[in-house]
């Protein structure tokens, strides 16, 4: 990679910069690894949409370096004691970026929005299923009450996705299709153009009504391709971008790179798990499941697979997570134990084939995998290997993304390879309760479990946080205890990040963006190398 | 004429139905639908099912599929294919917008590997099987066996990263409103180059391979054996004679690649980042968004229609053999 005759325009010293102080003004050149579909931040399907309605619209409330909720739109907020109505104070200097003061009304208005089913809100609209929108109401300009027909804990955290809308805007005309990239919004930044398939660009407003961020104009530029993206990032084209894990193990030691660019490292919040079907007749036995488990070879999956880039899981919360229980201890790699067990609840090798048996039936699965991921597929050979010396039979059935997703939504599944996305707040209930089994919610496993249930539903109607989180930890123990999932690894974010690129924070689980200040504490300390628009 | 000409568009319009109804009944009876991405990406987070039932209803999943079906010709009489279910812009947009992008850099790689393949090509059959002619033989093999993601990053990597002479990816440069019209046209240019060159190397070989074969299948022909033994002189033979019979097999060649013009190549646009159909044509199979995968049948079964109807007008002027209507038969 190395070429001597490389020149570089701009060097780290050639503009003294005191970089204690944070400098205004500059151009951030950002990646957007897919093209946005629309900057209606109510409609939005995906996070890259979020990412530059992130810099357009401020939500309610904003959630801080440790996922806290702090002001955002709301300089302040009370929840009643039957946790039902939350009253919001909007901050009064707040203005739209057409100069429009931002109103209680306003904020009622988007709420209204998100549960039309006509928005079609699909990401944002379940977080409010059980809004009361007959009830919530303005109360003057700055103050809304919002009503609840039941409490919820979760409920609070929700409200960093309502990103307040004008309802003088958004009002008149087909709100689901045009206003897809006309945004008006009470961020600090306003659009100026969006150029399909090529960029996307933001420019800092300069009558924002709040503490104004460094960063002049921000450029969101498309690149799908990771290694296109990497050679974009070391030619200064672009500023930051996630690096994979093969360019991360062979170039952050690079010394020529890392004088341009800074690598970083951190846990966001998902998990890697293989999801049992609880219905089939083998798997549906918890201590198959756990005996199962024990073949998992965790730590030369870490070593191997992920270069040492990733962590071994023991439950549903991840260790950033205050939900987290430390005193569940991860399940050993431990065939011999694994196959004890099984041999304990009857599954002998009877007619000697190497594979286990039980009332004539062998134990074999079909494993299914999504196509397209190189880990995926060596990650389920080791563990086909590794069961198979305890006479376990895994086929590794490998299928297209929808195809898969709707074998697991229809039950037709017996194990899968799966990656989960969690939300800042930790409640399970979509993934455990046994209510929310396919179409309702995203239990994949079939898991139904009265004392999990129970568990559950108690939690999220717990308003007390220590209570709370006394909850998640023996939901924690529950779930680890039952193996509906088999938690594999936490695989760590990987970024490059262009060292004229200032004030960098990782929050505790968002990473680098969409929580307060994150990318709005960033700072330019130098141009951009000639060639790229200052 | 005319009878064979309306006979000729009622057996092309037929096709078309036909297509339009083979790929909406594959693309539907493919497992999952759009909805199906809402609940799997949905991770921790609550799916209100009341706005999963609005979006089937919306795009009338909900109803069966001839009706669907019923639905999107209704509206492809009127030229109106409905909006994209992933972006909710128009079909119609959405490809006026790519289509250019990918015609531009497609036509430039077939006129360049027609205008060097062909030529070559006509070589190789007159110099069959000497030394210089098996070693291009050979040559073109090796070329049309690499991997064009693998050519495609090492050119990257040469040209834009290592002597920074081309432009890493993209269409035109950020700069590029600022330019002088000129300025304009070579910016584009020098974005075409890499994208260029990847679709051309492995083209040139088909072309070139093609039109030898073509011609030394003809040379093989007793009228040329008769030719020859007339006295006439090789070049003479070649020219006059030779090439204008295998002229056939490349105006079906020709007729076979008009429609690559508009189909796009999925890797030459992810890894240039060129917004073109091909990526389009992928991304709507794998979020299963029906209205443009429809929009884009369209296009492609129009096109490739047109271009063998030309193909076999081609024939017609370049032999006479050929004759139309019913007296031919």
């Amino acid at each position: 990679m190395a070429c001597g005759k490389r020149e570089h325009p701009v060097t780290a010293s050639a503009i003294p910069v005191d970089d204690s102080k944070p400098v205004d003004g500059g151009t951030l050149l950002r990646r957007l690894d897919v093209d946005i579909s629309t900057l209606n931040p109510i409609v939005a399907t995906s996070r890259y949409d979020r990412f530059i309605a992130n810099y357009l619209f401020t939500p309610l409330i904003y959630l801080d370096k440790d996922l806290q909720p702090i002001p955002g739109l709301a300089k302040s907020w009370e929840i009643s004691d039957d946790g039902k109505v939350y009253t919001f104070e909007l901050n009064e200097k707040a203005t739209f970026s057409d100069g429009t003061p931002v109103r209680a009304s306003d904020v009622v208005f988007t709420l209204a929005k998100i549960m039309d089913p006509k928005s079609e809100a699909v990401q944002i609209a379940g977080s409010f299923d059980l809004l009361d929108l007959a009830t919530t109401r303005a109360v003057g300009d700055s103050t809304v009450e919002v009503h609840f027909r039941e409490p919820l804990a979760s409920q609070l955290l929700h409200f960093n996705d309502v990103l307040v809308l004008p309802e003088h805007v958004y009002a008149k005309g087909d709100f689901r299709n045009d206003f897809s990239f006309t945004p008006v919004g009470s961020g600090p930044y306003k659009f100026v153009r969006h150029d399909t398939g090529k960029e996307v660009v933001v420019q800092r407003r300069t009558d924002y009504w709040a503490e104004r961020p460094h960063i002049e104009t921000v450029i969101f530029k498309v690149i799908n391709d990771h290694a296109v993206a990497f050679n974009a990032l070391k030619r200064g084209e672009i500023d930051e971008s996630l690096v994979t894990s093969d360019t991360w193990l062979r170039d952050r030691n690079d010394p020529e790179l890392t004088r341009t660019i800074d690598f970083k490292r951190f846990y966001t919040l998902n998990y890697n798990y293989v999801a049992w079907n609880t219905r089939h007749p083998i798997l549906g036995d918890k201590r198959v499941r756990r005996a199962l488990a024990m073949c998992v070879p965790t730590e030369s999956i870490i070593r191997d697979l992920y270069h040492g880039t990733a962590r071994a899981m023991s439950g549903p919360f991840t260790p950033d997570e205050w939900a987290y229980n430390p005193a569940v201890p991860v399940i050993r790699f431990d065939p011999v134990e694994a196959k004890r067990i099984l041999t304990s609840i009857g599954w002998l090798d009877r007619d000697g084939d190497g594979v286990l048996e039980k009332d004539g039936r062998p134990l074999q699965f079909d494993l299914m995998i999504f196509t397209g991921s190189v880990t995926a597929k060596q990650l389920s050979q080791m563990l086909q290997a590794e069961m198979k010396k305890i006479g376990v039979n895994v086929n590794v059935v490998m299928l297209e993304g929808a195809m898969a997703i709707q074998r697991l939504l229809a039950g037709n599944f017996e194990a899968a390879y799966l990656g989960m996305d969690l939300d800042a707040d930790p409640d399970p209930y979509n993934i455990f309760h046994s209510s929310q089994v396919p179409p309702h919610g995203q239990n994949f496993s079939w898991y139904a479990s009265p004392q999990t249930d129970a568990l559950i539903e108690q939690s999220r109607r717990e308003m007390s946080f220590s209570r709370r989180k006394e909850l998640y930890q023996q939901i924690h123990q529950a779930l680890a205890d039952d193996q509906p999932f088999t938690w594999i690894v936490q695989v760590s974010a990987k970024w490059g990040i262009n060292r004229r690129v200032r004030g960098v924070e990782v929050s505790r689980g968002l990473g680098l963006f969409l929580w307060y200040p994150g990318e709005f504490g960033w700072w330019i300390a130098e141009p951009p190398r000639s060639g790229a628009r200052p | 004429m005319t009878v064979y000409l309306a006979r000729r568009i009622v057996y092309a319009f037929l096709t078309f139905l036909g297509i339009t109804i083979a790929t909406f009944t594959l693309i539907h009876s493919v497992p999952g639908d759009p909805i199906t991405f809402y609940i799997g990406h949905a991770g921790s987070k609550t799916i209100a099912p009341k706005v999963l039932a609005q979006i089937r209803h919306e795009f009338h999943l909900d109803e069966p599929l001839p009706v669907q079906y019923w639905y999107w010709l209704r509206g492809a009489a009127t030229l109106d294919f409905g909006r994209s279910i992933t972006d909710r812009r128009p079909v119609r947009t959405v490809i006026a917008e790519k289509l250019p992008n990918t015609f531009a850099l497609n036509f430039l790689a077939l006129f360049i590997a027609a205008a060097i393949g062909i030529p070559i090509g006509l070589w190789s059959a007159a110099r069959s099987g000497r030394p210089a002619e098996r070693a291009s033989a050979v040559g073109f093999f090796l070329l049309y066996s690499l991997p064009s993601f693998w050519v495609a990053l090492l050119l990257m990597e040469l040209f834009a990263v290592r002597l920074e002479v081309l432009p890493l990816f993209g269409m035109k440069s950020d700069a590029y409103p600022d330019f002088t019209t000129m300025q304009q046209l070579g910016d584009r240019l020098r974005h075409l180059v890499l994208p260029v060159a990847t679709l051309t190397y492995a083209q040139l070989a088909i072309f070139a391979r093609f039109s030898k074969s073509a011609l030394t299948e003809v040379i093989r022909q007793d009228f040329i054996t008769a030719a020859r033994a007339k006295g006439a002189g090789g070049a003479a033979v070649l020219w006059h004679h030779a090439l204008r019979n295998a002229l056939l097999p490349l105006i079906t060649l020709l007729g076979l690649t008009i429609p690559y013009l508009v189909s796009g190549s999925v890797i030459v646009e992810s890894i240039f980042e060129w917004d073109g159909i091909g990526l389009l044509y992928l991304d709507a199979i794998l979020a299963r968004d029906y209205p443009i995968v429809m929009g884009l049948t369209v296009v492609t079964a129009l096109v490739t229609l047109v271009a063998s109807f030309i193909a076999d007008i081609l024939y017609v002027l370049a032999d006479p053999r050929v004759r139309l209507g019913e007296e031919a038969r």
